[in-house]
């Protein structure tokens, strides 16, 4: 109800500031077409749903996170490495978790994650750079394609939405995910970027000199409409942080101060589709039980705390997590108490809508590859389409280019088409 | 060859200085007039054959001949010893680096050639390597030097020279591609990207490339004496001797290969001769010029003429250019004013058109980067997509703190992630979180301080733009700054807008108020 109301409050507000602008700043006008598909509107689905993509770069131990305490051939591969047993966090005689990761398991037992097991593609590469090209293009490891996935799905999906910021990414390097023939995504290191003098000579002259004026030349008119948008997300994300008021606290760390503000536009309704958020580190070639267990306690406890926020706010519903890696790490550790590049890897899945548990087939440390890497079960292309059909409607083997049977991961039933 | 003589373009000063800001990165009043004063043909060999023939600038003084691989690792090197020399040799790379781009950026601003360096800059992007994979120093520093030395010259030897340049072959992995196992990265990119263009050719003409393209490696200069060996597996950072590029015959497959329909043992030389005569070659490369160089070709006209340019001279850059320059479709009204700067062109051209007092300082390159385009670290092999995708609201926004930061030298705010990494877990005890929270803060500010610590140096002096003293009447001021700084249409409003402000302060602070707000208008986004 407390949602409801806050919602029109919203509505009106956006009314207020399009009667008294002379353009009005397109995201902001956020009617009840805004989010609404350019065929038609897909029965049962909601049209406010985001997504929030967590990024885990340089290549998550999926072993050390998700445990396989029950198999010998762990302990043998990791002499140095392996996770106790009597310290993992149990979820069956065979799996468990990272001891750090105390809030996910938590929210496993709330039945609030799920963890799709053994995650990969074909012909696996072991190159950062290319491996996270190929997760992000959502393309097979030998075809080079440079639109993201999320971004095809918004030049497909969502031309009729009426929005500049359907991604939006916090972190310094734009994220290939949102790459698209009609970029409509912002990437911002800190919001703290679109604080400028709004008042004085050099205020009004900003606002003044910006004022749209239409000139017929192309570029001309693209930069003031673009200019007109930023100036209006400058003063919406000053609301914004201005009134945050988490209800949890978030660690003062990158990952988690980005979660936070994630939560504060998805309550203020930001006509943000999909949100992209990195924990960065995972590349642990040496040493790297400290290392590990302080990424994992930050991811635990970052994803724990936004949880917990939206679903105190009333907005998990419409609220799905998905975390990646471009890889995971080779089962058998290396010389310097490290692990190197290797393959399949878990996936965490939170937010509206899941089925929570364990899915996939777990990775069979015994038959591994000609390097030792795990061999995949399921392609991520697959969650992808659970996530792209059955949660966004959209249809996820054109924006896949190809058939890939959603994983059951989502409550939500695939709509018809 | 050249243009059609019955559309000879008009020349006078709004040309010169559409010129100067495509072929360099805008001129000033001066440039203007001296480059008006000349005809078509006179200007454009002026700014053809001088960037052409200029000296080379001086290389940083990290550079070393020959290279040292100072985290080399050989099967008795203790653990600890490696780790550290890696830790320390990255430290260092990423220092030089950083050294590099503002070394670059302070080039860019202070050179008499900039049409050198815009070209240098279209074959960084067309040929693009990453830091964000080849982050040895001198590797891309070495790179840089062999797109400047080609800029102009010829694209056959451009392109043999970049295909075994040390920071390429890390890119796209013919460093060590052998007979064994052909790598097809380079084979697949250099059709797809550097020359054919999509459609232009089939697998097997990318197979049959990546063998005649085996046997390269990167050693050490000939007759060096040869360091000790590596152990087993050791990873190719770690193993190199050198970055010379070095071919062995022992891993070169010398079988027959057929490629484009032509048989032979071909190797690089030969596969550069194919594909540089592949019609496609030229038009797939002059449409790129066409493209970087912002000029609106309605009918493909100027294309054809500048391909068969570059056939004719099998491959002379300069040619090519010199039929783009004097082409009416490069001074038609739709191609003027209606090009969106790149970050690396609005903050160069804002430094020299300005006069700013500049010392190019690593805060200056992270401007670009914060504006999206990192010099030495485009985002794909593709380069810098460029055209709109410069603007969106994170990059406008940098764009409008360009302003404050080149007139005053105030380091924008929010250039800085949200927070420092977690490098430790915290004990699940409450009580003694917050001491390791100030450690990791303190530790954090520690590097920010060293990344910034040169700040940025730069100023605007009114004096260097107006010796005379600054015109007094504000729209007399106003025009004379929109006259120097923007080259498309003005609108009606924002001329207004400047007037006003003007008025609204002291006489003093004008020609810096005006300056700064042009800055941050739609128009001054335009080439």
């Amino acid at each position: 109800m407390l949602i409801q109301i806050d919602r029109r409050q919203f509505l009106r507000r956006a009314a207020g500031l399009t009667a008294l602008t002379a353009t009005v700043p397109s995201f902001l006008d956020k009617t009840a077409s805004a989010f609404t598909h350019k065929v038609k509107p897909i029965p049962g689905l909601n049209d406010d749903r985001v997504l929030v993509v967590v990024q885990l770069a340089g290549g998550n131990d999926g072993l050390n996170t998700l445990v396989p305490h029950g198999d010998d051939a762990y302990y043998k591969a990791r002499p140095k490495l392996a996770i106790n047993a009597k310290k993992v966090l149990k979820i069956d005689e065979y799996l468990g978790f990272h001891p750090e990761l105390v809030e996910l398991k938590a929210l496993l037992d709330d039945g609030s994650l799920a963890l799709v097991q053994n995650v990969g593609y074909p012909n696996p590469d072991r190159s950062h750079f290319r491996s996270s090209e190929i997760w992000e293009t959502a393309t097979s490891s030998d075809k080079t394609e440079t639109s993201g996935w999320v971004g095809r799905y918004f030049d497909s999906e969502c031309s009729a939405v009426r929005s500049s910021v359907l991604g939006l990414q916090l972190g310094e390097r734009p994220a290939q995910t949102f790459a698209s023939a009609q970029p409509r995504s912002v990437t911002l290191a800190n919001p703290a970027i679109l604080d400028w003098p709004t008042d004085g000579v050099a205020g009004s002259g900003l606002e003044g000199i910006n004022r749209v004026e239409p000139t017929g030349i192309e570029a001309l008119d693209f930069i003031q409409r673009s200019a007109n948008e930023t100036l209006a997300l400058a003063k919406r994300l000053k609301e914004v942080t201005r009134n945050a008021k988490a209800p949890v606290a978030y660690a003062p760390f990158e990952f988690s101060q980005s979660l936070k503000l994630v939560a504060e536009m998805i309550v203020a309704e930001f006509p943000t589709r999909v949100y992209y958020v990195s924990l960065t580190g995972f590349d642990t070639h040496a040493a790297q039980v400290n290392r590990h267990a302080a990424l994992l306690q930050e991811l635990s406890q970052g994803l724990a705390a936004f949880h917990r926020d939206l679903k105190l706010r009333g907005h998990l519903d419409r609220t799905l997590v998905m975390t990646f890696s471009e890889f995971g790490r080779r089962v058998s550790e290396n010389k310097s108490a490290g692990t190197d590049h290797g393959t399949a890897n878990v996936m965490f899945l939170t937010g509206g809508g899941i089925i929570p548990g364990l899915h996939g087939e777990r990775p069979d440390l015994k038959s591994t590859d000609e390097s030792g890497d795990l061999v995949f079960k399921t392609d991520f292309r697959s969650v992808y389409s659970a996530i792209l059909g059955g949660w966004f409607g959209a249809n996820a083997d054109n924006v896949l280019a190809g058939h890939f049977a959603p994983a059951p991961v989502l409550r939500t039933p695939k709509p018809t088409a | 060859m050249k243009r059609r003589r019955d559309e000879i373009p008009a020349w006078d000063a709004k040309a010169a200085a559409h010129l100067l800001s495509r072929a360099g990165f805008g001129g000033t009043p001066e440039e203007v007039g001296e480059l008006a004063a000349l005809s078509l043909d006179e200007a454009v060999d002026r700014l053809l054959d001088e960037s052409a023939k200029a000296p080379a600038p001086a290389q940083p003084d990290w550079v070393k001949d020959p290279w040292v691989n100072t985290e080399r690792r050989f099967a008795d090197t203790p653990r600890e010893v490696a780790a550290e020399a890696h830790r320390t040799t990255r430290r260092r790379y990423g220092a030089e680096l950083n050294e590099l781009r503002s070394w670059w950026l302070g080039y860019m601003i202070t050179t008499s050639h900039p049409l050198r360096e815009v070209l240098t800059l279209f074959w960084h992007g067309h040929f693009a390597t990453a830091t964000s994979k080849v982050n040895i120093s001198q590797a891309i520093y070495q790179q840089n030097a062999t797109l400047r030395r080609n800029a102009l010259g010829n694209f056959r030897t451009l392109l043999r020279d970049v295909a075994v340049d040390p920071a390429m072959m890390m890119y796209l992995d013919l460093e060590g591609s052998d007979k064994a196992k052909a790598n097809e990265n380079f084979a697949r990119e250099l059709y797809e990207l550097f020359t054919l263009g999509i459609g232009h050719y089939t697998e097997n003409d990318i197979k049959a490339t990546a063998r005649a393209l085996t046997g390269w490696t990167l050693d050490a200069p000939r007759g060096m004496a040869k360091t000790r060996s590596s152990a087993p597996d050791t990873p190719r950072d770690f193993a190199r001797d050198g970055l010379v590029p070095t071919f062995i015959p022992e891993r070169h497959d010398a079988e027959v290969k057929t490629i484009f329909g032509e048989t032979g043992r071909f190797e690089l030389d030969d596969v550069v001769a194919i594909v540089s005569r592949q019609p496609a070659t030229a038009r797939f490369l002059v449409g790129k010029l066409i493209d970087f160089f912002g000029t609106v070709d309605p009918q493909g006209e100027l294309r054809e003429r500048m391909a068969l340019t570059f056939q004719a001279t099998r491959g002379e850059i300069r040619e090519v250019l010199r039929v783009l320059f004097t082409a009416p479709e490069f001074y038609s009204d739709a191609s003027r004013g209606s090009q969106i700067k790149s970050p690396i062109r609005l903050l160069v051209g804002a430094c020299r058109q300005l006069k700013l007092d500049v010392r190019a300082t690593p805060s200056l390159a992270q401007l670009t980067a914060s504006m999206g385009q990192d010099l030495f670290n485009p985002p794909n092999v593709k380069g810098w997509p460029g055209g709109k995708t410069w603007i969106g609201a994170g990059t406008l926004a940098v764009r409008y703190h360009l302003a404050d930061a080149l007139l005053e030298g105030k380091e924008p705010t929010g250039l800085e992630p949200l927070g420092s990494n977690r490098f430790l877990a915290f004990p699940r005890d409450a009580t003694q979180g917050s001491a390791m929270v100030a450690r990791i803060e303190s530790s954090r500010a520690e590097r920010r301080a060293e990344r910034q610590k040169e700040g940025l140096k730069c100023r605007f002096k009114v004096d260097a733009l107006y010796p005379q003293g600054a015109p007094a009447d504000p729209a007399a001021l106003v025009d004379d700054l929109l006259r120097r700084l923007v080259v498309t249409t003005v609108r009606p409003s924002a001329r207004e807008t400047l007037i006003t402000a003007c008025v609204d302060t002291t006489p003093a602070d004008r020609p810096a108020l005006v300056a700064r707000l042009i800055l941050t208008s739609p128009e001054y986004q335009l080439a």
